[in-house]
């Protein structure tokens, strides 16, 4: 770190990334509107549109800060801001995570027993739902999309559990490798880590075709098909973001950018596939196993 | 512009005062903390016209009893726009406005802690809200069900419901990128001899504000989504038949939602604290203890939300819990009223616009805090429920309570933004016309919800009608006021006397050692700041 | 049995979220953060190991669902 900047605080002047970001923003949701009310969407031509956007203006931003790091423009207090950028923006998204899993964590302690007759519900179950259990997990005293069965948790999921864990042992030998400047261990641990995330979705998508074809568990399966989908699905696109950024990270390292000393990117990066392997685990334990 | 001013140390060597060139390097490609508040504030201001203008449609439809100038469904796209406008297009962008102007000036930062982020949170309001208000003219029109959303009335709206759960998202995403700046720049960018209990109050009400959005924005999004499946993908989490409950959604939405008030009316806080010290030329009274209460009521609105939902059907130990829980809210937002009581207690105190603005704050919140309290009991509740006292209370304090704070702190800071002295009587017309005409408007409401009357309906019983046309003459007259405080602003914007470093007498912080307007680049250079000239610098 | 797989689960938050803490404070300088991390892996380790006990054991039981109409 230069000792020339340590004063400056360095402030980008013209921006021109935010915008087309907006306007990428703004077309992807422009398409994704148009694919959801439209009696027979096509191709969602609109919407890979706004994706293309959103992907020029990431690579177009990142690009630019990476320089600009690199180029040595930034001292420890810009560093701090980015370190806190990025916590709060993990924080979040543990919110977000939060809503789904007290939607789940509600309608397995309060709406289904309630529609099942407990407490205060049980005029509306002896009058509307007469019979209906509530047990979980279910689809509902309509029984919502008909009957299915879940996933044994003992196959694909506890592969999946192990990799991701793998995924997370790989990646701190990498972190540990990193700090002691071995790149080229760095290197062979973040493709190993890479591969690993890669593999846990190939099996996530096989389970979801497995769902789907054989065992009658959709989104439409009542309760229980909304909270295992939404919670699974967001936490595969988490898995896709991250796997991508590890990626990102690993062409880096090759580049010979980070030092033992200084590598917020690739802590940041480590951190939220940490993250994403800690809410896995939960997603294990709540939504597939008790 | 502001050369022939005395530079002080703080700017002094940096008389390059260069804004870019040409409209869009200026603004659409800004990074400078102070275009980014303009651009927030004028953002704010023409959504709050663009709200206030259903309002004044609202107000005609219930002039007199009876359906005469809307259908009732375009009256209840009125009501749901209106506030989806009002608290998300003003209130909440015309704080960030003020934070993103002032924060920076008043801790001794060079600019926000993220200053590309800081344009792009501001930069997808306006796309955002193109998208809600484009429902307007499409076929079915605007989102009916309430800014609240609930299923499964909200479902029921057709086309719009992508585009409100869409518009929703892309300003939770603004939201969240402009708190986590707020919190970067506080506890990053602080000149370095400014502790934390060196802050001014505006800069700690911020920084709470920050956290509670980065908390509760996000649940919003996630229960916006589970909307959207449920509408176009098949999910049941709002459906009994399904196994879920259409409760849940009120439960996650007011999680949200009652920290989300606190979002609008704790920057309206910090305002007022930083107005009444200058005027009553005394330091602010209990400081700490201000600090304290600020973050007392921001835990405590995590554990209170179902109070929104006394009627829905809870177990009886929630409504107790809720309710007392509830009322212990009243004790440190009384910490401050106090406070603030105690700060005038014995000043010097002279009455300018801001100031005035800021004591019609006090009293004008406190009867809405009162209201309040008095709809915090579960067993009242039931008669007050989804009734216009409910109404009354909450415009109560967003009217009187956030706008009036945000209107007192424009006029405060507007001579240090712009290098002019608005016109004082101009100012003082627009408050006393303000303040006669808003408690016209709203105090009517309070007796009307006594009585029974339902909001969000556009007919009523006989027997509301004079109230409901004090109501609405008051509306109208309070609608004006504000174009006219376009008036003042403009009028001082572009001349008029000009205004010291100072700016006010008694005024105490690092945004009067700068001069006005304040240069384009302010603290370019990192190092301790006079902590004698902030208001609570020597303190500890 | 559940309980010690929540309480558990509880521990590797903590010490993910103490890992984040020493992101922020340590400014990449100390072994703070990548210690915690360590310590969050082989954690869930154990979690995992236990669970797979614990099944075995019989000691949780997976669900099923059941209908009304056969």
């Amino acid at each position: 770190m230069s000792e020339l900047s340590k004063d400056q605080y360095y402030v980008p002047h013209l921006a021109k990334w935010p915008i087309v970001g907006s306007i990428g923003l703004t077309v992807t949701v422009l398409g994704a509107i148009n694919q959801l009310n439209s009696e027979n969407p096509g191709t969602p031509w609109i919407l890979y549109l706004g994706f293309a956007t959103i992907l020029l203006m990431m690579f177009g931003w990142f690009g630019e800060v990476i320089k600009e790091s690199e180029d040595n423009l930034y001292n420890t207090q810009v560093d701090t801001s980015f370190r806190m950028g990025m916590i709060w923006f993990i924080f979040s998204e543990v919110m977000f995570f939060a809503a789904f899993f007290g939607a789940l964590f509600y309608a397995r302690n309060f709406s289904v027993p309630w529609l099942g007759g407990e407490g205060t519900g049980l005029s509306t179950n002896e009058v509307l739902y007469p019979g209906y259990e509530g047990v979980w997990p279910t689809n509902g005293p309509a029984e919502k999309g008909g009957r299915f069965e879940i996933i044994d948790p003992y196959h694909l999921p506890l592969v999946n559990t192990l990799l991701l864990l793998a995924s997370s042992v790989t990646i701190t030998i990498a972190h540990h490798a990193l700090r002691a400047n071995n790149r080229k261990q760095t290197v062979i641990w973040l493709i190993a880590t890479v591969l690993l995330g890669a593999t846990f979705l190939f099996y996530q998508v096989e389970e979801y075709i497995e769902a789907y074809t054989h065992l009658n568990l959709t989104l439409g399966s009542g309760i229980y098909g909304s909270t295992f989908f939404m919670l699974t699905g967001f936490h595969g696109m988490h898995v896709t973001l991250g796997a991508i950024m590890i990626t990102i990270i690993t062409i880096r390292v090759i580049r010979g950018h980070f030092k033992p000393e200084s590598h917020f990117g690739f802590e940041a990066v480590a951190w939220y596939w940490h993250f994403v392997d800690v809410v896995w685990l939960g997603l294990f334990i709540f939504v597939y196993i008790i | 512009m502001s050369h022939d001013i005395t530079h002080d140390e703080m700017s002094h060597g940096h008389d390059h005062d260069h804004k870019p060139k040409g409209f869009v390097k200026r603004w659409l490609m800004t990074t400078n903390h102070k275009d980014i508040g303009t651009l927030y504030l004028i953002f704010a201001f023409a959504m709050f016209i663009l709200g206030g203008a259903m309002a004044m449609i609202i107000r005609l439809e219930l002039f007199q009893p009876g359906l005469q100038f809307v259908e009732p469904d375009f009256f209840n796209q009125m009501t749901t726009m209106h506030a989806l406008i009002m608290v998300f297009g003003a209130v909440m962008p015309a704080f960030v406005g003020l934070a993103n102007w002032m924060i920076p000036m008043m801790i001794g930062a060079p600019d926000m802690a993220l200053p590309r982020m800081n344009n792009w949170s501001f930069w997808i309001l306006p796309f955002a809200f193109t998208l809600l208000a484009s429902t307007l003219f499409m076929e079915g029109g605007a989102p009916a069900g309430g800014w609240t959303m609930y299923p499964p009335l909200v479902l029921q709206g057709g086309h719009n419901v992508a585009y409100l759960v869409f518009a929703v998202h892309l300003m939770g995403i603004s939201s969240i990128m402009g708190a986590i700046n707020v919190i970067a720049t506080i506890m990053n960018m602080r000149a370095p001899n400014v502790g934390y209990l060196n802050m001014p109050l505006f800069v700690w009400t911020w920084l709470i504000t920050a956290f509670l959005l980065i908390a509760v924005m996000p649940v919003l999004a996630g229960a916006v989504t589970m909307l959207l499946t449920d509408r176009y993908f098949d999910t049941s989490f709002f459906s009994a038949a399904g196994g879920g409950d259409p409760v849940l959604f009120q439960h996650i939405f007011w999680f949200f939602g009652h920290p989300e008030v606190y979002i609008m009316i704790l920057p309206a806080f910090g305002v007022v604290s930083e107005i009444i010290p200058t005027f009553a030329r005394k330091p602010l009274f209990g400081y700490v203890s201000m600090v304290y209460a600020t973050a007392g009521i921001a835990f405590l609105s995590f554990i209170v939300w179902a109070h929104h939902m006394f009627s829905v059907g809870m177990p009886l130990g929630g409504e107790l819990y809720f309710m007392y829980a509830t009322m212990m809210i009243a004790v440190p937002t009384g910490v401050k009223i106090f406070n603030w009581v105690a700060t005038m207690w014995k000043g010097s105190m002279t009455f300018e616009t801001p100031m005035l603005f800021s004591l019609a704050f006090v009293i004008l919140f406190t009867i809405g805090g009162f209201s309040g309290v008095m709809m915090a009991l579960a067993p009242v509740d039931l008669q007050y429920h989804d009734t216009y006292f409910i109404v009354a209370h909450f415009h109560y304090v967003l009217v009187t309570g956030a706008v009036f704070a945000i209107i007192a702190g424009a006029y405060y800071w507007l001579p240090k933004w712009s290098g002019h002295m608005y016109n004082e009587r101009l100012g003082k017309i627009h408050f006393w016309w303000s303040t006669i005409s808003v408690n016209v408007l709203f105090f009517p409401q309070h007796f009307l919800g006594l009585a029974g009357m339902p909001r969000r309906i556009p007919d009523y019983s006989t027997q509301f009608a004079e109230f409901n046309m004090w109501s609405s003459i008051g509306g109208f007259a309070f609608g004006l006021a504000q174009v006219f405080f376009i008036f003042i602003v403009w009028k001082t914007v572009r001349g008029g006397e000009k205004a010291t470093a100072q700016v006010w007498e008694g005024a105490k912080g690092l945004e009067w050692t700068v001069p006005s307007p304040a240069p384009h680049h302010t603290f370019e250079e990192f190092g301790p700041v006079d902590l004698d000239k902030m208001a609570h610098g020597k303190t500890h | 049995m559940k309980y010690i797989i929540v309480i558990l689960l509880l521990f590797i938050i903590f010490s993910l979220g103490s890992a984040m803490f020493y992101l922020v404070k340590g400014q990449g300088k100390s072994q703070n953060t990548v210690r915690f991390l360590t310590v969050r892996v082989t954690l869930s380790v154990l979690l995992f190991l236990f669970i797979i006990l614990a099944a075995k054991m019989g000691w949780i039981e997976t669900h099923v669902p059941q209908f009304l109409n056969p």
